[in-house]
């Protein structure tokens, strides 16, 4: 037992040391690198749900968008009326000073975790009764009316979009502003997977496993699936939200339906990314939205105009090949190597019995 | 564990391969290279007219390198482009200028496709001080944040529709009309309409319908009925080519009659060739017509342009493609004047602009944008079934009267 911990000290401490060097030895690739993160962050998210509990969700991108909007609002809000700075083509520009765009963004993101967790919890207590196809339907429904709703509110730009607050001038580094939210994102993935690690480790995931293995066993049992369904989804929301806080400041400019309720792309990569890794696992979501980074940014720009055919023949090949994603086909194969022991004569028994 | 020892170096090495070749970095100018970067709208929406914009950009660039090219310090230099598919989505498109600017090493940046996504790359060049030369890029708040390192070779968008509504007061006897409006949600769009908004401001018109279209759009008949219901002046439509494509098609669908009909888009959209005669009459901004009496020596005018665009391309230049080519026009100038490849001497060339290109003249704003290119107005007109775009306004380039009010559907053939 001893020995299996040190391993995990040394991966762990391995990570982290990359993950914090990794923004100097590939200094080019910094916005990619934040991407990564983030991108870690939405699959292991929706893998609580999608995979620990069972309810295949498309609305987690709403956790995602709201989290761009609250933080790029309360950071100009905070300073200056927000009306005047999103009016579209108003002739006042407004220049944060370095203090203020900090305390703007470090107020936002925690505004942005924390509002999407409450509404996470109203929403949930409305439609988390729905089961099956239905919660997945009705959750697309979330995403794409909150694009819509957005697109309309004048007071965050409507569909002239939110241009955020631009990094502070007086930082003369170029590089800053990269590291910045390298950083940033880094944090954040390291916080969300401490959760999740934590999680998995704890009665909560079984209670989540019980109500996606069969729900009505599990409230005949004495569990109240409604509460821990509720509670999961918003742990979702809360690290959502975060991401999506800080995707709208390196992005620097939200649009309604592309870059903030952009279920049509970050929406379905999510799910994708955790079904590519292995959905139900610790690791799966992180080297699935690994793998599908890499393919993403080493491949799209060879096959200009074809990548979507691409990804399309990529998500075939995943549900026909590794429906259980990368982690359990590796299980699979090796099951020895999770911990799973099979009598080999027994296995060989069988196999000749047919 | 062999095989998958095998599989995991498989792909260790990929990647490996994959990031040499990222890092294997353009210079901002290489041996007789000049390298311009773009991310351009290939898929998505915005496709069509992303397509216009990069043809636009290649014709420049094959023309004036085969012209000699650029000399820069006595040496001939060419040009050269990097595009990459931004998939008309803005958080896309603000990491492929990251990654022009970043992997590629590119020094000088071309405008993408719409103004949404100029506003998501502009910050991201300004921050690292690219000059970038956009031809796509409208929107009135592009050129009120402040940026230094941005110029826009056309007109900004809250004055395409503007002349439209004074012609349509012009034509009631200088008083007030009664104006429908829909527009496309998106940072364009939305522009045009500000436009509107102060033209009716300054002519005591009355906005009685003002609609927003979805962007994925393809139905605008809840509009149309109610513009059927109240009968307005004048109907102003906006929302790129297909929203030029919905308008035309449903209106002839349902038959609504209405005195002027304005949009944009029509050309790009090909209106005139695609709906042919149910377009007819339909008022169109445009930034360019091959009709106007610009000339340089690159592309003599208009009408050379048009047709060796056609030649190579196989279709009528919309404005879309002849406002890029212009770009790549104005960096060549810029870079002559400058004398060197150092981004500020560039950036400062820029700035003191001003020239003739078969477009239009240029000369940019302290915003950025162009001030010496008045907007133009044409109209579909058919002679049988042979439907072209005719300058109507301003009457300086007019080569037809413009045509109002337009006949009910129950009196056209």
């Amino acid at each position: 037992m001893e020995k299996v911990k040190q391993k995990d000290l040394i991966l762990y401490s391995g990570l982290i040391i990359l993950g914090l060097a990794a923004p100097y030895l590939f200094s080019a690739f910094k916005v990619q690198l934040t991407y990564l993160c983030v991108l870690i962050v939405l699959a292991m998210t929706w893998n609580l749900q999608g995979g620990e509990m069972g309810y295949n969700t498309f609305g987690n991108i709403l956790f995602y968008g709201l989290g761009m909007y609250l933080t790029a609002s309360v950071q100009v809000g905070m300073f200056f009326p927000l009306a005047e700075w999103t009016e579209s083509g108003g002739e006042k520009t407004f220049v944060h000073t370095t203090a203020q765009y900090f305390q703007g963004i470090g107020v936002g993101l925690l505004v942005s975790a924390i509002i999407p967790a409450i509404i996470a919890g109203a929403i949930g207590y409305a439609i988390l009764g729905l089961r099956g196809h239905y919660f997945a339907i009705c959750t697309l429904g979330l995403g794409i009316a909150a694009g819509e709703i957005a697109g309309g509110i004048e007071i965050i730009g409507a569909g002239q979009g939110f241009t955020t607050p631009p990094f502070p001038a007086e930082i003369v580094d170029t590089e800053a502003r990269g590291k910045f939210f390298y950083f940033l994102s880094f944090a954040l993935l390291v916080g969300t997977f401490i959760f999740v690690k934590y999680i998995y480790g704890s009665r909560f995931r079984l209670i989540l496993n019980a109500i996606r293995d069969n729900e009505d066993k599990a409230e005949a049992m004495g569990i109240q699936t409604m509460k821990y369904k509720i509670v999961g989804w918003m742990c979702s929301a809360f690290f959502c939200g975060l991401a999506g806080g800080i995707m709208g400041g390196l992005i620097g400019y939200i649009d309604s339906t592309d870059v903030a309720f952009d279920g049509r792309e970050m929406g379905v990569f999510m799910v994708l990314m955790a079904i590519l890794g292995g959905k139900g696992t610790l690791w799966g979501p992180v080297i699935g939205a690994t793998l599908f980074h890499f393919f993403k940014e080493g491949l799209w720009t060879l096959i200009l105009g074809w990548q979507y055919v691409a990804l399309g023949i990529l998500i075939v090949v995943i549900v026909v090949y590794f429906p259980e994603g990368l982690m359990g086909w590796l299980r699979e194969k090796y099951p020895e190597r999770f911990g799973e022991v099979i009598d080999e004569k027994d296995r060989k028994a069988q196999v000749e019995l047919k | 564990m062999n095989k998958i020892a095998k599989l995991f170096v498989t792909f260790i090495s990929a990647i490996t391969l994959a990031l040499v070749s990222f890092t294997s970095s353009f210079a901002k100018v290489e041996g007789e290279y000049i390298v311009l970067g773009s991310a351009i709208s290939l898929t998505g929406k915005y496709s069509s007219n992303g397509v216009h914009t990069q043809n636009g950009y290649n014709m420049a660039v094959d023309r004036i390198n085969k012209m000699g090219g650029v000399e820069v310090q006595g040496k001939k230099y060419k040009f050269e482009i990097i595009y990459y598919d931004d998939e008309s989505n803005p958080k896309r498109a603000a990491q492929l200028a990251e990654r022009l600017i970043k992997q590629d090493g590119v020094h000088y940046m071309l405008g993408p496709y719409s103004s949404g996504l100029t506003k998501a790359i502009a910050p991201v060049t300004e921050k690292y001080k690219i000059p970038m030369v956009e031809a796509n890029g409208a929107s009135r708040s592009l050129f009120t944040k402040g940026y230094k390192y941005l110029f826009a070779v056309l007109s900004p968008a809250n004055q395409y529709l503007e002349v439209a509504i004074d012609l349509a007061v012009e034509k009631n006897g200088g008083k007030g009309v009664r104006i429908a409006q829909a527009f496309e949600q998106d940072a364009f769009s939305q522009d045009v309409r500000l436009g509107i908004l102060d033209a009716a401001k300054r002519t005591g018109s009355e906005i009685i319908i003002d609609d927003k279209l979805p962007k994925e759009l393809n139905d605008m008949a809840a509009t149309l009925a109610k513009v059927k219901a109240t009968k307005p002046d004048v109907l102003v439509v906006s929302g790129h080519t297909k929203g030029a494509l919905t308008a035309i098609r449903q209106i002839s669908e349902m038959k609504v009659d209405v005195p002027m009909l304005a949009m944009t888009h029509c050309d790009a959209a090909k209106l005139s060739k695609q709906h042919g005669k149910k377009s007819e009459y339909a008022l169109c901004a445009s930034q360019w017509h091959k009709n106007l009496s610009y000339k340089d020596k690159f592309f003599g005018g208009g009408k050379k342009y048009a047709r060796d665009f056609q030649k190579e391309f196989g279709y009528d230049p919309p404005y879309q493609s002849a406002e890029s080519s212009a770009a790549l026009l104005v960096f060549k100038d810029a870079f002559e004047r400058a004398n060197s490849f150092d981004r500020d001497a560039v950036r400062d060339a820029l700035v003191d602009t001003e020239m003739q290109t078969f477009y239009g003249n240029i000369k940019f704003g302290p915003g950025g944008q162009n001030v010496a290119k008045p907007m133009i107005l044409f109209q579909v007109r058919c002679k049988g079934d042979d439907c072209e775009n005719r300058v109507v306004a301003p009457t300086k380039w007019a080569s037809d009267k413009f045509y109002h009010p337009i006949p009910k559907w129950s009196e056209r053939s």
